[in-house]
């Protein structure tokens, strides 16, 4: 057992944090909310050219074949310095569902291109009925020619504005998990989006398929055999946005470490006071439990492991407790951190996004207690314990 | 990163959870609780059991070999009181976890040759005499008085709250060898053989049903080769010492084993069905073992920093921390959960689980005030760590 990150990944998550904290001022970051895209182009291109794009993939598609909690180090970056990024859409998304599902045509032609930065992909999941279920999925896919037709309406979608093509999840049968996935080049007539209001740096979008037609190469993985595939993609979104999440909560720590040590108050630094004392060792206490649960997610998930317990933990708990993190750094900054032009808003609003973003808190627990009911051994994880004295 | 115990560390775990279940079974524990002390085992016993574990090669497993110790990785270690704690075995105190850390680290070569070997094969117990009725959270006012006499010091004075005192064969005793100078300047930190004339022992009732003691020095002659660090040097000791004793103290066996119990409580066929499937009883469960996975992670984290030659430090205050108020949580809620059955006591037919959740109830009270209780370990956290002004 080696709970702790090693040299190389020591190495990376310091030039991803460097990396974030230079490549953008707040005021450039600020702007970029309700721009088209919501990400700034260049800083993606060179986010791929140090590899970030491509890490995960194998060498053979221009990757660099690393783990997820490499991963989970830069978006944890990511998420410190508020930097928005494709990552999620074209990355944690479409990228590794095409290396988990996708044809050998589908990755010779999208994986390399999306590891050197060139192309932006995203996937199209949620529909308005908000679940992650497969029982909340109501678009339809229904065989058409050659073909098939989409009709349907996706929420939730990132990144759509910029992406080629977006990966389509749709009904094409009457089973719960009778489910496909498909992937539309974004210029497919019938295809129309809009860009949704919304808390946070992602650019988030409505996506309405009417009479979309796609032909059978499109399928990704098998039909009717898209839910596993989802349900690992999901997984992977919510493991990464805990990573996250632990990066906004760390930004709120240090920026209210650093005020509480400067502002004077009664004559003294109010970071003298055992109230703001101990509302910062709170902060610290969920900061570092939601880091190494977050951690502990994505090596679950990167090492082949189920994975889906530690996931479930992680986001249920950074979810609240990051949220949390945030309220407390507004407490201890009083007005100042309320005025826009203050960087800790940026964590507020992300720290919302990222706690709805595949699946809340709520979602998690329920998927934990489902767990519970069915696999109570599983539910202990590694402590396969007999209890020592004899209750029941 | 890796999750998963290497096979040499999960066969170490199974190897020591195989001993724990053929030593601690139910009938030993019938047979060696004192039910006059809460159902505590007895001292005899607990003696008994320590050096079977000195036996095993269970004490020194993880000091260096220097030392007669295993040599192996801090990893070891902490699966060891892991699985210690989960099967509630006793002897896991002071006198394995931390005082031979803080031997090795502050002591003379004289004391190392003298205590460790004795340590290890599991024949001493100790008792750690810091507080005194002045001085709790505010340690450096120690007022026990150790006056130079030639080689000896005479030691006069009272200690409060001394866990295990009545079982003691030394003391590790703080004292004022210097009352002239500041605070923090003139103690002096000793180990004190507690069949030395003039030391009695008071007892005190805790509100947990267990026997407390306090410890009252009448010109106790301390020989100086028994001074640990240096003379007027206390304060330094005993912060040393006390990083050992915070990070023993952050192991999470307690908090699965109050997991897993108050799960198979809720598992029970009861009177309307079972208490597992009342959703409000799920969510709750799922908090706890969230809540409990964060206090195992971080306790294996800070062995595995250990073990990487790492020497986190407000780390291991914030893993007690997370431990303890854990645990805490679990009292509350396994209380809660047991309904109208939380108030019956262990020898009422009816007790829930023998009882031990009420009793945990009142005695992991004392989590939130003793040994870095909560506020006082937010203050370290965020002086220490954190680096706030003080
Ligand atoms: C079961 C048990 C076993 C113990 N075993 C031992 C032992 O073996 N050896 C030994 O030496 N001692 C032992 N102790 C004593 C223990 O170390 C003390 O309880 C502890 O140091 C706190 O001191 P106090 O109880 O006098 O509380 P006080 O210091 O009087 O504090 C009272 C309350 O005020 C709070 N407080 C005090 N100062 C501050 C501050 N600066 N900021 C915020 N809050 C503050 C405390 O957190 C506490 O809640 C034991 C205690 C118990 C209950």
């Amino acid at each position: 057992m080696d709970i702790t990150i090693d040299d190389d990944q020591k190495m990376l998550r310091e030039t991803a944090m460097a990396f974030a904290q230079e490549a953008m001022t707040a005021d450039a970051i600020r702007a970029l909310e309700g721009s088209e895209h919501g990400f700034d182009a260049k800083v993606w291109r060179k986010m791929a050219e140090m590899g970030w794009a491509g890490a995960v993939f194998p060498e053979e598609y221009g990757g660099a074949g690393t783990g997820l909690l490499e991963l989970a180090l830069i978006v944890e970056a990511l998420g410190q310095g508020a930097v928005p990024s494709p990552i999620y859409s074209t990355v944690v998304e479409a990228g590794l569902l095409l290396l988990d599902a996708g044809s050998p045509a589908q990755r010779d032609s999208y994986l390399p291109r999306i590891a050197s930065g060139e192309a932006i992909l995203t996937t199209a999941i949620a529909e308005p009925s908000g679940g992650l279920s497969p029982a909340g999925i109501r678009t339809r896919i229904t065989p058409a020619g050659n073909g098939f037709t989409i009709n349907g309406t996706k929420l939730f979608v990132r990144d759509a504005g910029a992406a080629e093509a977006i990966i389509c999840l749709g009904r094409t049968g009457d089973n719960e998990t009778d489910l496909t996935l498909l992937v539309v080049p974004r210029d497919t007539p019938g295809l129309k989006i809009r860009r949704l209001q919304a808390a946070g740096g992602e650019a988030l979008w409505e996506v309405v398929f009417d009479d979309v037609n796609v032909d059978a190469d499109a399928v990704v993985g098998e039909v009717g055999g898209a839910w596993s595939h989802v349900a690992r993609l999901l997984l992977r979104g919510a493991a990464m946005k805990s990573a996250e999440l632990v990066g906004i909560g760390q930004a709120s720590l240090d920026l209210t470490l650093n005020y509480a040590k400067t502002r004077v108050q009664f004559d003294r630094p109010i970071g003298s006071f055992q109230g703001v004392h101990h509302h910062c060792a709170e902060m610290y206490r969920d900061l570092e439990v939601s880091r190494l649960l977050a951690w502990q997610a994505a090596a679950a998930l990167g090492d082949g492991m189920a994975g889906d317990r530690e996931t479930f933990i992680a986001k249920a708990k950074t979810s609240e407790a990051i949220q949390a993190v945030t309220r407390t750094a507004h407490q201890i900054h009083g007005a100042i951190g309320f005025y826009r032009d203050y960087p800790l808003e940026l964590y507020y609003h992300r720290a919302i996004a990222a706690a709805a973003a595949y699946g809340d808190a709520g979602h998690h627990r329920r998927a934990l207690a489902r767990m519970l009911r069915e696999n109570l051994g599983r539910f202990r994880g590694e402590s396969s314990h007999e209890l020592p004295v004899h209750y029941v | 990163m890796d999750l998963k115990f290497t096979a040499e560390e999960a066969a170490f775990r199974d190897e020591v959870r195989a001993f724990l279940r053929r030593e601690i079974t139910p009938a030993v524990w019938e047979a060696h609780r004192d039910l006059a002390e809460q159902g505590m085992w007895t001292a005899e016993f607990t003696k008994a059991f320590r050096r079977k574990l000195g036996a095993a090669g269970y004490i020194g497993m993880g000091w260096p070999k220097e030392y007669g110790g295993g040599g192996r990785s801090r990893v070891y270690q902490a699966i060891f009181w892991d699985e210690m704690e989960y099967h509630r075995a006793p002897g896991l105190d002071r006198a394995i976890t931390y005082i031979p850390n803080a031997l090795m680290a502050l002591g003379s070569e004289a004391q190392k040759a003298e205590f460790l070997p004795r340590i290890i094969r599991g024949e001493l117990s100790w008792f750690v005499g810091y507080s005194e009725p002045e001085a709790g959270s505010d340690l450096a006012n120690v007022k026990v008085r150790a006056v130079e006499d030639g080689d000896h010091f005479v030691v006069t004075g009272q200690k409060a709250f001394s866990s295990d005192a009545h079982m003691a064969d030394y003391g590790w005793v703080l004292t004022r060898s210097d009352s002239a100078s500041s605070k923090h300047r003139g103690l002096s930190m000793f180990i004190i053989d507690m069949k030395s004339p003039g030391i009695t022992i008071t007892k005190y009732p805790t509100l947990a049903g267990w026997t407390h003691h306090a410890v009252h020095f009448d010109q106790v002659r301390v020989p100086r080769s028994m001074l640990v660090g240096e003379v007027h040097q206390g304060w330094k000791t005993v912060m040393g010492a006390i990083d050992f004793e915070r990070a023993a103290l952050s192991s999470p066996g307690l908090v699965s084993y109050q997991f897993d119990r108050l799960l198979a409580w809720c598992t029970k066929e009861r009177e309307g069905g079972r208490l597992i499937d009342d959703p409000l009883v799920q969510d709750e469960l799922v908090r706890l073992a969230i809540e409990a996975e964060g206090a195992k992670v971080m306790s294996y984290w800070l062995a595995c920093l250990h073990a990487k030659g790492l020497r986190p430090q407000h780390e291991t205050s914030l893993a007690l921390l997370v431990k303890r108020e854990t645990a805490r949580r679990l009292d509350v809620s396994g209380l809660e959960l047991l309904g109208p059955f939380a108030p019956l006591r262990h020898g009422s037919p009816w007790a829930p689980l023998e009882g031990e959740v009420e009793v945990e109830y009142r005695d992991h009270l004392y989590f939130q005030f003793a040994a870095g209780g909560f506020d006082i370990t937010r203050n370290v956290v965020a002086t220490r760590g954190l680096g706030l002004p003080r």
